[in-house]
């Protein structure tokens, strides 16, 4: 296998055992385990084995192919640095899969656990594998991810939850930083690719995207190593278990952000910008760490604090920008991921043994646990930076920096002291733990009776230690190749020259060193009878709680704000979103004539305004400007005045000359009219007398803008319809219709044959929509209950039945089935003649005014008089339609003419005509769009009856309810 | 070429017509007989898709598009009526199809039975849908887009109830106002072109006298005011998230893709008649787009963080993917355009996965749950301090819970921009287009690329915060019955997503080559309009064919 296949195994192996683990049983704890660690050891296994390859100092790629066109190819790239982080991971990986298995309970559902630790483990690979920026930002926001679950894996617990809601939210918008920061760079080098990045210094910082970059870059690099003021989130991680905190806190998540800054530090540091936004901030977060560290009451809240500060330490040295400085973070990230990983493991056990991680309930373990307390205190020596731990070498090489010369500012020149005061705070908080834990009187009142861990569960613990005191004891044999190895990757030129020794002389360094550890004594011992008080936290600062900072400005961001715009920008309303539809509308229109300046009226001459026409028009115009007055409120008197608009439309088309659509519009104006006049009785009452006297000023105003709305949209209307007709017409298509309609169509009726055959698809499509709006009717009818108010009879029908109650040798129903007797007969007898009016119309259709569509409605009005004249009840029992087989078999016969054409090697709806010898008749004209339209026909009559159905029934059912109603009273 | 593959360009148009128009025919009870009916069609239409992207995707040697023009009736355009497949419409049509797919089998396990007529009205809406894909006809558009509203509007009332009526009663109104929009819009259009073919419009645009121009612009800004009011512009959309939040799930989950019929309406006419060729209208409206999407962008955000439903978050999440599409149209940029119709996909199939999801999750729970559970989260709750915080036992998820939590971590993931899935590469795609434009970063990309991400930012508060509550908080409520029929189109939406992530290359090519295209009307134009009604059977009713005229008989057979 060559040494890139092998990068990618080491990638994609957490992943498999990730899904493995996923579909283990709930309690499989050692199975889960096992898994999880082999896959942890083969990952350090294929570290260990690619070690020797990078010895001639050029990275192991491999590539694969994704994204060509966006610059973006699957790239795993390992060099030193990337090796270090990798071991890193891995290496403490395994350690934590192994403390786990024996820190989790019996009863927690572990392989869920151990799932999200290998996918987190596989993401924090890639991230420092990634060969390309893209795909290092991929792999970034997966942490942010899967760091979530892990955070809030107790979930049943608020803090949990919250927690890990706090680490997501503000990893997760560093993340969307780091994106666009990571793009500004890919414009300025013109790659993402990480070798390519690394050899465009120059370019990257003379551009004028630079400091852009820079800083979004920094947004996501802070948010993730929890630098001030983003690093609040972490403390409440420590909600998470302990082998998580173990992990994520040591060697993982937070040395994201400090990879990142490593892997651009060649090509970014070392500017004024980079300067003074990284060294600030990891100079406050390495204090304010440190300070607040001193004061937890929690074990795990004190080491949560102290890896803040270290992580300050570490964005403080990388900030510096000279390659020593470089040299010391590497170290440092390495000693810190060990004791830190170490010290977490420690305070899991005292947690786990005694039941509280509560400095103030511990005391006095060392003689319950002797080894697990030597253990810590060695790790805890290396935290504050004692001599042959390793956390010694890496602060010396911090404060040999400190002192050296940077860019000579005021702040440059003070960092000595505020390095010493870090060192001071240090040496006083691992005091802390390790004399507030182990020593002192013997516990009481602790929920277990403390004692060592089983053997396993300390291994882990034994071994970082070991690795501390080698380190600190002889750093040159030890850890000295590995580092080399690291600085070649990241410095890659030369590597500055730097010694690992444990002894360098009476030096500066040293002596803050030694005044740092004197200093650290000196303030425990000052701040003991505060300590001791119990309070949580550091006197003024414990007032500022990030967290409740955080959730305050997001819940007035992401609610209340979020809710008043939602509130300002938009509504829940019909009316509002109407108007400015419309207006929208009319604006829109009018735009381009603004813009272009040029109005589009045409100079044909008018056609002289004959009077009747005139007249005609004046009161259709009437009608419409009724109707729409009377709307409101007389709904009835508004429907009969669109009627007479209708009317006039009407007799307008076949005054100009078009018959097929007056017939048209005859016969729909009918049926509408009627449907909606059976639909009117259902509509809720006009509420009397809303405004006592006259209504409030808003209100005017509010029906004054629609006015001005609606004479704006109609005014508009009659414009464009003004510069339409005014043009010449143009070289249209319908020319060609005309042309051809009776040579190629059959028919003479142009209008027809656009309808069935030219534009036949239209057509069909449009009788789909009639049939879709007949089902709509009866869906939404169908469960409808009429309303209480609208249940009570009509006042005529109230009137007769009181009549007919009060007669003697009259039973109710009498009066009304009286005087509609003879208007019922008369209707009765129209139906036959309706019908062969429709087959008329229907034959007549291909050449003169009519067709399938002026047919099926003719032959619907068939059917509305019947149901006007007799009733529901009566219709229903003589005549049997239905409606639905219509539809269906109008839809299908149309679908199966077009289908048709297909025989003969035709497009769909391709039309055939032909003279056919009929015997007796003689020659009858035939086209296949004949059998198209009887389609039409049979849709037209169907769904218009159906919704007629859906309506009629609404009496039967408002007839029941009344008796329903009475009956119950 | 057979016979089947000669008219395959009608098959999706006309099969779910018919098997609709013929499930009219039995009764309602007959339901097994329904569900075969359906799922055939949609299986077959998911067939016809695919075979449509393979024949216009495949790369052939001498042109390097190829189209499937079908002329209706056989009448030579842009006299008849003509269907056009290209790399666009077919992209469209699987998604369609998929969608179809998935949201009728979740329907299948319960939903179906919930109204009248489902079936019928669910296979008519895959016809206007598909039929507004594939026509190169401004009226027939107008038609399909007519199938398709009608049959929302039996849809939205599916499964009656209150809210359903109400929303429906806002949702057709503001409808009807925008179909007549389009016809006006349509009508002014065709008095001053006097033609209907899209084709042939991007054709006659460029010549057009500047008096005409102005009238053709505002006919065409009317009916730009219909096409967003469907795809959901602010300020045209309010009543978007109502609707989606009061249909049932698995219209919900089929609604995903109406918006993006007005997007891809907006696409392919803004790109044909004002695109790079259009001459002195070139642009025209693309400002309107770009600020309009980024408004639309950041209402989306602002409604996502407001809601309390799940489903109204979903309704807001729909009107984010619109806001992006259109700016990202507006920036004319051929490249962003082919990132977003990337994201087109990868929003749509996550959305509608996540509307159906909602709907599993939150069945264990009493009505409102969810309501009150966001404010919860953001306030605290006042009982949940006296929780014994010292349970350091994981609690044991169930199956079903571990599933929709699953998937709602995907959705999540998809809708917020994150990786593993495709939102990521998605917006990626998008924003590296953007950015890499020649000269200065103008102004106001990087207010889109800031909206962009702050969208995605709202995106996931919102949904962790929904999620956090609806599945980690312990409450006493039942663990949802989801069946396998429910839980696999989820799987299966988010499953492509994921597909698109890791086959990002392929995916990536066909968006880009159809992005290209979109830019060269005049090719599309040659192609649509130089294509000759068959001859016969045999003849290639494709581009190529140049077959003798229409032998329409005249008179007498021939």
């Amino acid at each position: 296998m060559s040494h890139g296949t092998l990068l990618l195994v080491a990638l994609l192996l957490p992943f498999i055992g990730s899904l493995a683990a996923g579909f283990l049983p709930t309690h499989a704890r050692n199975t889960a385990a096992i898994l999880a660690g082999s896959v942890a050891v083969a990952g350090i296994g294929i570290s260990v084995w690619l070690y020797t390859s990078l010895a001639d100092g050029a990275p192991v790629q491999f590539w694969l192919s994704w994204l060509p066109m966006l610059g973006l190819d699957f790239t795993l790239r390992l060099d030193g640095l990337a090796w270090l982080f990798a071991l890193l991971i891995f290496g403490i990986g395994a350690l934590v899969v192994l403390y786990a298995r024996y820190y989790m309970s019996r009863e927690d559902p572990v392989p869920r656990f151990f799932s999200f630790l290998l996918a987190f483990m596989g993401s924090m690979v890639g991230i420092v594998l990634s060969g390309n920026l893209i795909q290092l930002v991929f792999f970034w926001e997966l942490t942010s991810l899967f760091s979530f679950l892990l955070i809030g894996y107790w979930h049943h617990t608020a803090s949990a939850r919250d927690g890990a809601r706090m680490a997501l939210t503000v990893t997760g918008t560093g993340g969307l930083c780091l994106l666009v920061g990571v793009l500004l760079i890919g414009r300025i080098v013109g790659s993402y690719d990480i070798d390519q990045v690394l050899e465009s210094r120059d370019l990257i910082i003379q551009s004028d995207l630079y400091v852009p970059a820079l800083v979004l870059i920094l947004l996501g690099a802070f948010t993730k190593s929890a630098q001030f003021p983003f690093h609040f989130w972490l403390p409440h991680a420590m909600t998470a278990p302990t082998p998580v905190s173990a992990y994520l806190h040591s060697a993982t998540m937070v040395k994201a952000g400090i990879f990142l800054l490593m892997r651009l530090w060649p090509v970014m540091s070392g500017t004024d910008a980079w300067f003074y936004l990284v060294v600030p901030a990891g100079l406050v977060t390495l204090l304010l760490g440190a300070f607040i560290a001193i004061f937890q009451q929690d074990l795990k809240g004190l080491l949560a604090y102290s890896t803040i500060s270290h992580l300050g330490l570490i964005t403080l040295l990388l900030g510096l920008g000279s390659p020593l400085a470089a040299v010391a973070a590497i170290f440092h990230t390495l000693n810190h991921a060990i004791f830190k990983a170490s010290l977490f493991m420690a305070a899991g056990i005292i947690d786990h043994e005694t039941g509280t991680r509560d400095l103030r309930k511990l005391s006095g373990l060392y003689r319950y646990m002797p080894i697990t307390a030597t253990l810590a205190m060695v790790a805890a020596a290396a935290m504050a930076g004692v001599p042959l731990v390793n956390g010694f070498i890496s602060k010396e090489m911090f404060f040999a920096e400190a002192v050296a010369e940077h860019t000579g500012s005021l702040l440059d020149d003070s960092l000595p002291y505020w390095a010493t005061l870090a060192g001071v705070f240090s040496v006083t908080y691992s005091l802390r733990f390790i004399l507030g834990v182990f020593f002192g009187p013997p516990p009481v009142n602790l929920p277990h009776r403390p004692h060592e861990p089983a053997h396993w569960m300390r291994f882990p613990i034994e071994l970082l230690v070991l690795i501390c005191l080698l380190i600190g004891i002889v750093p040159s044999l030890t850890v000295g190749p590995l580092l080399a190895t690291a600085v070649k990757g990241l410095l890659d030129a030369t590597p500055p020259y730097y010694s690992l020794a444990l002894w360098h002389g009476f030096n500066l360094p040293l002596m803050m060193s030694l005044i740092a550890m004197a200093g650290g004594v000196v303030l425990y011992l000052g701040l003991r009878r505060y300590l001791e008080s119990g309070i949580e936290g550091p006197p003024i600062l414990r007032d500022f709680k990030g967290q409740r900072i955080f959730e305050k400005v997001l819940a007035t961001l992401s609610w209340q704000w979020a809710r008043a715009g939602e509130a300002t920008l938009g509504t829940r309303r019909l009316q509002p979103q109407m108007r400015i539809v419309i207006t929208l509308a009319v604006v829109a229109a009018l735009a381009p004539f603004i813009a272009n300046g040029a109005v589009g009226t045409g100079d044909m001459p008018g056609t002289p305004l004959p009077p009747g026409f005139a007249l005609l028009w004046l009161v259709g115009g009437i009608c419409a400007l009724g109707a729409a007055y009377q709307a409101k409120y007389h709904r009835f008197a508004a429907l009969v005045l669109v009627g007479g608009a209708g009317l006039v439309t009407c007799v307008t088309f076949a005054w100009l000359s078009a018959p097929d659509l007056a017939v048209t519009q005859l016969l729909v104006e009918i049926v509408t009219t009627v449907l909606l006049l059976l639909g009117l009785r259902w509509l809720p009452k006009r509420i009397e007398n809303v405004y006592p006297s006259r209504p409030p000023l808003k209100v005017l105003l509010r029906r004054y803008i629609d006015l001005t709305i609606a004479c704006a949209l109609g005014g508009l209307m009659a414009f464009l319809a003004y510069c339409l007709m005014t043009r010449p017409l143009t070289q249209s298509v319908s020319r060609f219709f005309v042309e051809r309609a009776y040579s190629e169509g059959g028919g003479t009726n142009i209008i027809n044959v656009i309808l069935v055959d030219f534009r036949g698809f239209d057509t069909m499509g449009e009788i789909v929509v009639l049939c879709l709006a007949g089902l709509t009717v009866f869906a939404l009818l169908r469960r409808f209950r009429p309303a209480p108010e609208s249940i009570e009879q009509p006042e005529q029908q109230r009137i007769q039945h009181a009549y007919d109650v009060a007669t003697p040798d009259r039973s109710p129903g009498d009066t009304v089935a009286d005087y509609m007797l003879i208007p019922r007969l008369i209707m009765h007898w129209l139906f036959p003649v309706i019908a062969v009016m429709a087959v008329y119309l229907f034959m007549r259709g291909h050449d003169l005014p009519g067709g399938g569509f002026a047919a099926g409605i003719t032959l619907s009005i068939a059917f509305v008089v019947q149901y006007m004249a007799s009733g529901t009840r009566w219709v229903e029992d003589h005549l049997r339609v239905l409606p639905l087989r219509w539809m269906g078999m109008g839809l299908l016969t149309s679908c199966a003419t077009g289908m048709g054409s297909w025989w003969f090697g035709y497009p769909f709806l391709t039309s055939h005509f032909q003279y056919v010898e009929l015997p007796y008749i003689g020659k009858v004209p035939a086209a296949s769009a004949l059998v198209f339209d009887l389609g039409v026909f049979a849709l037209v009559v169907g769904a218009t009856v159906l919704i007629l159905i859906a309506l009629a029934h609404q009496s039967l059912r408002s007839s029941r309810a009344a008796q329903a109603s009475e009956g119950g009273e | 070429m057979t016979p089947a593959l000669d008219h395959l360009a009608i098959l999706p148009i006309v099969l779910p017509l018919a098997v609709g128009a013929l499930m009219l025919l039995f009764d309602e009870r007959r339901r097994r007989l329904k569900m075969t009916l359906s799922l055939a069609t949609v299986f077959a239409l998911l067939a016809i898709a695919v075979t449509m992207v393979v024949m216009v995707g495949l790369p052939s040697s001498d042109r390097w598009s190829t189209l499937i023009v079908y002329p209706l009736g056989n009448w030579p355009p842009p006299f008849g009526i003509v269907l056009v497949v290209d790399r666009l419409a077919a992209l469209m049509l699987l998604m369609t199809a998929v969608l179809g797919c998935t949201t009728l089998l979740f329907a299948l396990a319960r939903w179906h039975t919930a109204g009248p007529r489902f079936h019928t009205l669910f296979l008519l809406l895959l016809t206007g849908l598909n039929g507004a894909f594939l026509t190169g006809d401004l009226f027939n558009l107008f038609v399909f887009f007519e199938i398709l509203l009608a049959a929302s509007y039996g849809l939205v009332l599916h499964g009656s109830g209150t809210a359903r009526v109400r929303a429906g009663l806002h949702y057709i109104p503001i409808n009807l106002v925008a179909s007549s929009l389009f016809l006006v819009g349509v009508a002014v259009i065709y008095g001053v072109t006097g033609t209907l073919n899209m084709a042939d419009l991007s054709r006659i645009v460029p010549t057009l006298p500047p008096e005409s121009r102005t009238l053709m612009e505002a006919g065409a800004a009317v009916l730009g005011i219909a096409f967003l009011v469907k795809a959901g512009m602010w300020p045209l959309s309010f009543w978007l998230p109502t609707t989606y939040a009061a249909a049932c799930a698995p219209v919900a989950a089929m609604f995903a893709i109406m918006t993006k019929v007005g997007i891809y309406v907006i696409l392919r006419l803004f790109l044909l008649c004002f695109g790079d060729e259009a001459g002195a209208s070139e642009d025209f409206g693309a400002a309107w787009l770009y600020y309009g999407g980024m408004a639309t962008l950041l209402f989306g955000g602002i409604g996502v963080l407001a809601s309390q439903s799940m489903q109204r978050l979903g309704g807001y999440s729909v009107l984010i993917s619109s806001g992006t599409l259109l700016a990202a149209i507006g920036t004319g940029n051929s490249a962003v355009i082919s990132g977003a119709l990337y994201y087109l996909v990868a929003s749509t199939f996550a959305i509608s996965a996540y509307f159906l999801l909602v709907e599993l999750i939150e069945r264990g729970q009493a009505a409102g749950a969810d309501v009150l559970a966001v404010t919860l989260e953001i306030f605290g709750d006042p009982e949940e301090d006296i929780e014994d915080e010292d349970e350091e036992v994981g609690v044991a998820i169930p199956a079903t819970i571990a599933v929709l939590g699953g998937g709602f971590v995907a959705c999540t993931a998809v809708l917020a921009g994150l990786p593993p899935l495709s939102g990521f590469i998605g917006k990626f795609a998008m924003l590296s287009a953007l950015l890499n434009e020649a000269g200065e970063i103008p102004f106001y990309h990087w207010l889109f690329v800031a909206l962009l991400m702050l969208s995605g930012l709202a995106t996931l508060i919102a949904m962790t915060r929904n999620g956090i509550r609806t599945l980690w908080v312990p409450a006493e409520t039942d663990i949802p019955r989801v069946r396998a029929i429910e839980a696999i189109p989820v799987g299966v939406l988010l499953l492509l997503c994921a597909v698109m992530t890791f086959a990002g290359g392929p995916t990536m090519r066909y968006m880009e080559a159809t992005a290209q295209i979109l830019y060269w009307p005049s090719e599309y134009a040659r192609d649509v309009l130089g294509s000759q009604p068959a001859g016969h059977s045999t003849s290639d009713s494709r581009s190529s064919g140049h077959g003798p005229s229409g032998p329409n008989p005249t008179g007498a057979t021939p």
